[in-house]
């Protein structure tokens, strides 16, 4: 099973990951290859890209038979898109967020949003110190009511095992909803 | 472990896994567990380069993530790799029945697991 750890870069996704992974946090690397729908700065629309992205997980034993992997995505998050094959079958997702820079967080959002993946944002707090009101970073992402905005410590083991527990408590509930709906 | 020409390293996964962008099997996640089968232990001397490092690596069990980052490959040459050892009998690929990330059971297992941490 896997949780993915979104968020801009630098916002402490490897730090969270690193803070509750059993095993030192590992990298990967995956080819990403768009086919062009990415306009670079320049303006030009390349014919096709193809770039290496570094995958940094951990994991944790769940009991004899599950282990629980956490992906943190690749930095570059104006990749999105190109995310399929590191979310597809999760069970949710954890969007980190540095409220100095919260425009970073947007991609993420916007793509759990779209790819109706239950998610919880997760306030780092630098210094633990939480500068704005939890209602006012919810109303700056613009994030729907039902998700839950929580605060983390990415150092802190316990704190990262709580956010991860708000994204399964969330997704449990969403489960739980489509199930209740679609009974007749 | 990848050379540092970069013309040797875009070159190479494609060489490894002899052109083929899709792996047999399509369902093998990232996270997929993978265990060497007995048949792959004992052929382990007739495999060569990356995948009898699968097969030596994988007498414990791993995740194809895990297995790309230990032997420095590419996700999507693991993925491809794994396939085809898996459809050659030399490792099995533990694979749910049905989406488990949508399985109640499941989620709340996970959320036990999570709790026991102190």
């Amino acid at each position: 099973m896997k949780i993915v750890i979104a968020g801009g870069f630098g916002v402490g996704k490897t730090t969270a990951v690193g803070a509750i992974s059993e095993i030192q946090p590992l990298r990967t690397e995956a080819l990403m290859t768009s086919a062009g729908a990415e306009i670079d700065r320049t303006g030009h629309v390349p014919a096709k890209t193809t770039t290496t992205v570094a995958l940094d997980f951990g994991c944790i034993t769940i009991d004899d038979d599950v282990k629980l992997y956490l992906f943190g995505t690749p930095g570059q998050d104006r990749f999105g898109f190109m995310w399929h094959d590191i979310v597809h079958g999760a069970l949710g997702a954890l969007v980190i967020v540095d409220t100095r820079r919260m425009d970073d967080c947007y991609p993420a959002v916007d793509y759990f949003e779209k790819a109706g993946m239950p998610f919880v944002v997760g306030v780092n707090l630098f210094d633990g110190v939480l500068a704005h009101d939890l209602e006012d970073i919810r109303w700056a992402l613009a994030v729907n009511e039902e998700v839950p905005v929580v605060t983390l410590d990415a150092r802190d083991r316990i704190s990262v095992r709580d956010a991860l527990l708000a994204v399964l408590h969330h997704t449990f509930r969403r489960v739980r909803t489509q199930r209740t709906s679609t009974v007749t | 472990m990848p050379e540092q020409d970069p013309d040797v390293t875009l070159l190479r996964p494609y060489l490894l896994t002899s052109g083929r962008a899709q792996p047999v099997d399509h369902t093998l996640e990232i996270e997929t567990q993978v265990v060497t089968s007995d048949r792959g232990a004992a052929s382990r001397q007739s495999l060569t380069f990356e995948r009898r490092d699968i097969v030596e690596l994988c007498r414990t069990t791993m995740s194809v993530a895990e297995i790309a980052a230990r032997l420095g490959l590419h996700i999507g040459v693991a993925r491809v790799l794994v396939a085809d050892l898996a459809a050659l009998g030399h490792v099995i690929v533990c694979r749910p029945a049905a989406a488990l990330n949508q399985d109640l059971g499941m989620i709340e297992r996970v959320i036990r697991g999570l709790e026991a941490i102190r």
